[in-house]
């Protein structure tokens, strides 16, 4: 009878210890799959730059300063060696196409260009996926912070070798979401 | 690099349920629905099963195992065509076609965006040509994840709130609503079907008995059983209607929630829920058994807030947003 018993404790704590392991791996699967989902869109966006640059040297040729930053973003992120070099590249990058955009108002004929408008329209929209790629990543990690510095997370954190994870910072003008306020007193 | 999540981390990751008073999280809300979708498939072929059991009785107990053999049959395939045909069904009764990135690339983009921010796979995007402004998704995971709007929400909703629309959408998917909501509108549709073929079979029924000179005519357990079963037959159906109508509203609360915390915009939710409200064109021609799954119920001025009503009235959705 005790050997069953005893027998039945362990297979409930094996049980419980499977489960709290395999969350903590799904958790982290989900922030660097996350973090892959920027990745691709950073490339999308590489892509279509330099054709965007053609495009606008057409019509606005003399707007040489705002060339050289976007080929300084895109000299950067081809260099950048770790995350920080990385990230402070792709917002760079941002920056960049934010002001080429900006520059694109004082030419008619530019904005007219079918080809410079579906640019345009896949380069904001990729912006858009970087913001909300990015706070996809962020909740991620947030999950997987909390897990694994909580009860019983924390228990198998050190020994799986697994610690804090770090978040991605979003430049302020990169998300232009309204300044709307919820009610941050009932929050 | 920081320590700090980006804004947004105020918005409430749950709700309280309108209904109980409960906190929700809206991360386990999937949970929820994947049990109760298994446990709906049960009760159904269950209930079913007893219900064919009193209708073959009543009939003639020699038949009772008979029926309850079709019932259950009968309630199988009808979870399995929820499950599995729902979505295709769906698209074709509202005459929804593929979208293309060329012609509607601002939504394809739109949809993406959302998807990634909800962490689910890109739905297959698919649009309705209807002046009226409303949407829909379908589909019974998130890899088979669809969502359709109509090309009257496009043009009065700007890309904020279009990207609202879409995230109340896609949380249907990824909470599993879709899912538990279309086997329940199976269950709700078998045993209304179960009602009417049971009063004409009684009808033909009572017919044969009196033919039979009353020499077969059952004892007490039948004249039981036919009177438990018109109870039944008459209470279920209504039931099981207004239940659904509760669970759909519950979800609709719900979606909202999660799809203001996908696009950490409220605002952009009430507001094109206000553009909605205040739309005054011709409503959308829709059957009733696909009203439950729109954005906002098509035929706006009916059961606005009754037990009956699909979706939860306007106003109070968007009050409940710009609360948040």
């Amino acid at each position: 009878m005790t050997t069953i018993i005893v027998l039945a404790i362990l297979a409930a704590l094996i049980l419980f210890a499977i489960n709290v392991y395999n969350r903590i791996i799904t958790l982290e699967n989900r922030y660097q799959n996350a973090w892959s989902q920027i990745d691709v869109q950073l490339k999308r966006r590489a892509d279509l730059v330099p054709n965007l640059v053609e495009t606008v040297k057409g019509y606005a040729a003399h707007e040489q300063e705002v060339f050289d930053n976007v080929g300084k973003a895109r000299a950067a992120m081809a260099g950048a060696k770790n995350v920080d070099q990385w990230a402070e590249a792709a917002n760079m990058m941002t920056a960049a196409l934010g002001r080429l955009f900006a520059i694109s108002e004082a030419y008619p004929e530019l904005k007219a260009n079918e080809n410079f408008r579906v640019l345009q329209e896949e380069l904001s929209s990729i912006e858009n996926k970087i913001a909300y790629a990015r706070q996809f990543y962020n909740d991620a990690v947030l999950q997987f912070n909390t897990v694994i510095t909580t009860v019983p997370g924390v228990f198998f954190a050190g020994p799986m070798g697994k610690t804090k994870h770090v978040y991605l910072e979003v430049p302020e003008p990169d998300k232009e979401l309204p300044t709307v306020s919820f009610g941050a007193a009932t929050a | 690099m920081t320590t700090a999540p980006k804004g947004g981390s105020r918005l409430p990751d749950a709700i309280t349920d309108p209904v109980t008073g409960r906190r929700i999280s809206l991360l386990d809300w999937k949970a929820t629905n994947l049990r109760a979708s298994w446990l709906l498939g049960l009760v159904m072929v269950v209930l079913l099963g007893g219900l064919g059991w009193l209708i073959g009785f009543a009939i003639d107990p020699g038949l009772a195992g008979v029926v309850v053999v079709i019932a259950v049959v009968f309630a199988l395939g009808q979870t399995a065509a929820a499950y599995w045909a729902s979505d295709t069904m769906v698209l074709s009764v509202a005459g929804a076609r593929p979208a293309t990135q060329d012609e509607h690339r601002y939504l394809v983009n739109v949809s993406e965006a959302v998807a990634i921010g909800a962490g689910v796979p890109t739905p297959r995007v698919y649009v309705i040509d209807n002046p009226a402004p409303n949407a829909f998704a379908t589909g019974r995971d998130p890899k088979h994840g669809t969502i359709a709007v109509t090309t009257g929400l496009m043009e009065i909703l700007d890309r904020q709130e279009l990207e609202a629309v879409v995230a109340h959408e896609i949380a249907h998917i990824r909470n599993y609503d879709i899912r538990f909501m279309s086997m329940l509108a199976a269950t709700v549709g078998a045993i209304v079907l179960l009602r009417d073929v049971a009063l004409r079979s009684m009808r033909f029924g009572g017919v044969a008995r009196r033919r039979g000179g009353g020499s077969s005519g059952g004892g007490r357990g039948q004249i039981i059983a036919i009177v438990a079963l018109v109870v039944l037959l008459v209470l279920a159906p209504l039931l099981a209607m207004a239940l659904r109508m509760a669970v759909s509203r519950r979800r609709e609360y719900l979606a909202d929630a999660t799809g203001a915390y996908i696009t950490r915009n409220p605002e952009g939710l009430a507001r094109a829920l206000e553009k909605l409200r205040d739309f005054r064109g011709p409503p959308m021609q829709v059957s009733e058994g696909v009203a439950h799954m729109f954005f906002t119920n098509p035929a706006l001025k009916r059961n606005a807030n009754g037990w009956f009503a699909t979706h939860p009235p306007l106003q109070d959705r968007i009050n409940r947003l710009r609360r948040m």
